[in-house]
Formats: structure tokens, sequence, C-alpha cells
């Protein structure tokens, strides 16, 4: 039991991921890449790889540095890694933005943004995947919220490894036909590895610690919660492995994502079940902002969940696939990442400036940081922006989804200002502000504890 | 082959006892290349850390009935650290009854946290607190190794409470 301390870079991956979640609302706000382009041109995936890697991959990643520690009692494998992971990760980011932009025929150069790219996001990814995979493996037996970890961390490297095939292949670099036979139909895999596995079914299972530790309910480890795990292990799976199976020896590849989606919904509604629970058996009554705000984000969850059943029984999943992505992605995990961010950049503030100051010298509460009826308002138009924006895309309405995207856009950028006053303990009564011996905090980097 | 002392600590925690010195004893009474083979009423995770500092490998099996088995065998690899020790308690011997004993069970995190180290603050040097919190406190951990405290904590058999035992300036030098 020798305890957690701060994980120094978290911050900085933060920043990072908020950054790419402007830059990508701020391209769908001017009409970037779908739906006033097709949804698989250059444009849109500079879109989606920017909001899935540059905001959701490294929120994910940052958060994770953080909470596996939490989740299992133990120290960061390397609290010196995270740094050159997050600086491969960003120049693969801009190396794959760079690949597309030259494979849509929109800067001409010779292709070489793909090849770059596959180095710097494995050499990146890898270096994440040691570090928490370390830190896991050190303290097994895993309690169930790291099990859903652990499933996400193959889950991405799987995606990841999809990817890198998509960009050698298209890079000119692989020739080998089942690799470009996976080029060519595994575009499915690769999101579901990657928004599926990797951020919500460890966003999942974070959940389960987060949501129990802030309304201060009771830990689930029932049956129903374990049965919910393998359902969604064995759904993905059966989607990555038996997919890319089925790609290479010419097996119909639907009937294999049939098989998965449904063991999926299993294990979408058994956690939908647990974290019903959760909220009712709560022992605080008045939960606070984040807590209030991640119900939306798992409303948006359910609602993409149902949508896509029904879809799949009107046969019209293909034509009406758009909206349920920008649901899951923009409603599901966005909402859910804001949320916790508004709960996590606080507590960890306040962590690193007033815990050595505890029992010394008056200090202000957690939620002395934050003025959450300013942020709420943000929140919501957040929220009700981003559902809106799902309705114009499935009446396919490209100006009314460019509005929202817009209030989506000042939305975040309201947000982002509130984590700004956090972190500079701008809303903390000055009179406890800073007590003498305190630091005021690094804006993108946490002094880590001495031990 | 390693050989297993058995310690059964199954009668103790039934009678609602603390089994930690016993095991302790045991282990520090064992052998070069003895192994300790312990049974208990429910999973003993938090002695899982503590034995694995000490450089034990653990295998841990559930019994009929609920009960557990865990075999501790000497690791081969080089393990502890200074570190390790303060962790664990510091030392091995028994500590004094607690002075001040508080029910943080049912407060928001990170406020059982904030009042521990209230209460440490204003205890003497020696004194031993005693806690019941819902969850280990991990982010207490550091700040009471940088203030130069030792501690010894589990979980209950209830397996929902964890109690922890702080003894002020009982661990090593405080970090500057």
């Amino acid at each position: 039991m020798p305890g957690v301390t701060l994980s120094r870079w978290t911050m900085s991956y933060f920043a990072t991921a908020l950054v790419s979640l402007i830059i990508a609302e701020l391209l769908m706000t001017v009409g970037y890449g779908y739906p006033n382009a097709p949804i698989r041109s250059a444009e849109s995936l500079v879109l989606v790889h920017l909001t899935a890697l540059g905001w959701l991959s490294l929120l994910m990643c940052g958060a994770l540095h953080q909470f596996v520690p939490v989740l299992v009692a133990r120290p960061l494998h390397s609290d010196v890694l995270p740094l050159p992971a997050l600086a491969c990760l960003v120049a693969g980011l801009a190396a794959l933005v760079l690949g597309f932009l030259q494979m849509g025929g929109l800067l001409s150069a010779e292709m070489i943004g793909f090849p770059v790219a596959a180095v710097l996001l494995a050499v990146g990814f890898a270096l994440v995947l040691w570090n928490l995979a370390r830190t896991l493996w050190a303290a097994r037996p895993l309690p169930l919220p790291a099990r859903f970890v652990a499933i996400g961390l193959c889950s991405i490297a799987a995606t990841v490894t999809l990817g890198i095939i998509f960009a050698l292949v298209l890079g000119g670099v692989a020739v080998n036909p089942h690799l470009v036979d996976i080029t060519a139909e595994g575009v499915p895999l690769h999101a579901i590895g990657g928004l599926g596995g990797w951020l919500t079914f460890t966003a999942m299972g974070v959940s389960y610690r987060l949501l129990a530790m802030f309304m201060l309910a009771p830990e689930l480890d029932g049956p129903r919660t374990h049965i919910g795990f393998y359902c969604g292990a064995a759904a993905l799976a059966v989607a990555i492995v038996g997919g890319v199976t089925a790609i290479c020896i010419g097996a119909s590849l639907p009937v294999i994502l049939g098989a998965s989606g449904l063991l999926g919904l299993c294990a979408l509604v058994l956690y939908g079940a647990d974290i019903l629970r959760l909220y009712r058996a709560r022992k605080r009554r008045v939960i606070e902002l984040n807590s209030r705000m991640a119900a939306f984000a798992l409303a948006s969850l359910a609602a993409a969940a149902v949508a896509t059943a029904v879809f799949v029984s009107l046969g019209a999943l293909a034509r009406h696939i758009a909206p349920v992505v920008f649901l899951v992605v923009f409603g599901w995990l966005s909402g859910l990442g804001l949320a916790k961010l508004y709960k996590i950049v606080a507590f960890l503030t306040w962590l690193e400036c007033y815990g050595p100051m505890l029992g010394k010298a008056p200090t202000p509460r957690v939620q002395d940081l934050v003025v959450e009826a300013r942020a709420v308002r943000w929140f919501v138009l957040y929220f009700l922006a981003t559902w809106a924006a799902t309705v114009a895309l499935f009446f396919q309405n490209p100006t009314a989804f460019q509005v929202c995207t817009g209030l989506m856009l000042i939305a975040s950028l309201c947000i982002i200002g509130q984590l700004g006053r956090i972190r500079r303990l701008l809303d903390v009564n000055p009179t406890m502000r800073l007590p003498t011996g305190a630091r005021l905090p690094q804006l993108l980097r946490c002094s880590v504890q001495q031990r | 082959m390693t050989r297993f002392v058995d310690v059964d600590v199954r009668p103790i925690l039934r009678a609602g006892g603390e089994p930690f010195d016993k095991i302790m004893e045991a282990v520090n009474a064992l052998q070069p290349g003895e192994g300790l083979r312990l049974f208990a009423t429910f999973k003993p995770t938090p002695l899982l850390h503590v034995l694995g500092a000490k450089g034990f490998e653990h295998e841990a099996r559930a019994l009929d009935g609920g009960d557990w088995e865990v075999l501790f065998s000497p690791s081969t690899a080089q393990r502890p650290d200074a570190a390790t020790d303060t962790l664990a308690g510091g030392d091995d011997t028994p500590w004094p009854e607690p002075r001040q004993h508080m029910d943080n069970r049912d407060l928001d995190p990170p406020e059982p946290m904030v009042r521990i180290l209230v209460v440490t603050e204003k205890m003497a040097p020696g004194d031993v607190l005693s806690a019941l919190l819902c969850r280990e406190p991990i982010f207490l951990f550091p700040e009471l190794a940088k203030r130069g405290h030792a501690w010894r904590g589990g979980f209950e058999p209830d397996g929902v409470t964890y109690k922890v035992l702080i003894r002020v300036g009982a661990g090593r030098e405080p970090a500057k």
C-alpha cells in the first residue's frame, strides 16, 4: 500500500486534448469535412482523427496515467515516460493529418505523412501501453474496474495496429494482399476497437470507480457487473479478432459484426442497470455538477445504443451511421470527458496546492475551487447543442449542423475557461487562496509530491 | 521446494480480532527459503501488497465456504527498498492503543484525508490514531510519508470498511 501521488504530465495531456477538441469543433463549424464532404473523404478523416486521437485518446491517456494507479492502489510504473509519449502522439497526429491531406490531393508532396505517422503513433502508444500495463501487471489480481482498463488497452493496441496497417498500405509501403484487404474492409473494426474498446469500455470501467467514489455509492462487484464485463470483452474479441479473420479468409463481415453487436448490447444493458443502481444507492443525495452532467453523457450512450438497435432492425444503419457515431463521440465520450475534467482538474489542483498544507493552515475545500452555478449553463448548452447537432445530421441539414457545432464550440471554450480558473485558483476566497508555504500550481504541469 | 509454515488466522478474524501482528510474527520467524501458508476468511489484498514489499510472491486460492488460502513464497527477484518498510508500518512490533478514533466512512472524498491530517497535526509523536474509511486512502499515504508518520491499514473482515492506524512521527525522516 505505497499510495499514489500526482501524475506529473496529466495536465499537459488534458491541455493538448482540449486544444484538439477546439480545433475539431472549429473545423465542423466552418463546414469542413462531413456533412459537407463525403464521410470517407480526407477532410472527414482529418476531423475524425483530430477528435478520436487528438481529443479523446489524449484525454484518456492523461486520465489513465492518474487513475490506473488509483484503481489498483499502486504507483505509476514510470513518471517520466508520459512526456516522450505525449510528444510522439502529438507529432504522430500531425503527420497523420498531413497524410490525409496528401491522400486527398490537398497537399502536393511525397506521401511521407502516413509512414511517419505510423512510426510516431506506434512509439507513442507503445510507451503509454508499456507504462500502464506494467502498472497493472504489478497489481495482479486486478479489481474489476482495472480489468475494463486492461481490455481497453488491448483494444487500443489492436486499433493502432490496424491504423498502422492502413497507413502503411495507403502510404505505399505495404503491398501484402491480406493487408490491402484489411485496409479496404477493416475500417469498421478500427472504429469499433477505438470508440468501443479503447474509449467506451475504458470509460465504463473508470466510471464504476469514479461515480461510486464521488457519490458515496457502494463499489459494484456482483455477478451482473462481471457478466457485463465478459459480454463486452467478448464483443470486442469477436469484432476485432473475428473481423480480421473474416476479412482474411473472405467470410461474411456483417455476420461477425452482428454477433459482436448483440454481445455489446448485452454489455451496455447490464452496464446501464449497474449505473442506475449506483445513482440510486448513493449516500450523497445532492450530487455535484460532474455527476449530474455525467448522467447526460450516459443518456447519450443509451440513446445511441437504442438508435443503433432500431436502425439495424430497419436495415438502415449504414445510412444513419454518422449521427449515431456523432452522438457516441460528442454526447457520450466528450460529454463524460468534459464533465469529469471539471472534477478531476479541481481535485488534482486542490491536492497539489493544498495537500501539503492540510491541518497546518486553513485551506479551502475542493468545491471552493469551482463555481458550479456558473459552469452549469455551459455544460447544459454543450449537451443541448450536441443533441441538436445529432438531429441535424440525421435530417442531413449541414447549415443547422454548423450552427449547433458553433454553439458546442462556444460552450467548450467557456468550460475550458472555467478549468483555467480552477487551475489558477481564481475563484477561491482570497483569504484562503494561498496560505503561507503554498504555491500557485503551474497551468500545464503538476509538481509531484516528494516521497 | 519451498517449505510452507501454516498460519490460520480464521479464528482471530471470526472473533473480530486483528491478525496483523500474528502474521508478521510468523513472517519474521521464517527461515531463509521458507514460505507462509495463510488461511483467512477473506482475500487479504492489502497484506498481499505488504508481503510483496517484503519480497514474497503470492498465490491466492478461494476455498469452499468463502475462505481463502494464500501461499507466500520468497521471491527470487530483489524487491525491498527503503521506502517499503515505512509504508508497511516501519516496524513489526506492536503499537500502543490508539489515542483517538475517527469514523470517516460517510464523508465525501477528500474530507476523510483532510480530517485525518488535521488530527495528526495536533497529536504528540508516538500517538496512534485509528480511522475507519470506506476505501483505501491512497492519496493520504504519500502525505503521511512526507510528514514522517507511519501507518498500517487493511480492510476489515466485512471487506468494505478500511481501517488505518497512523502513528505520528514514527516513520522515516520527513521529506524536505
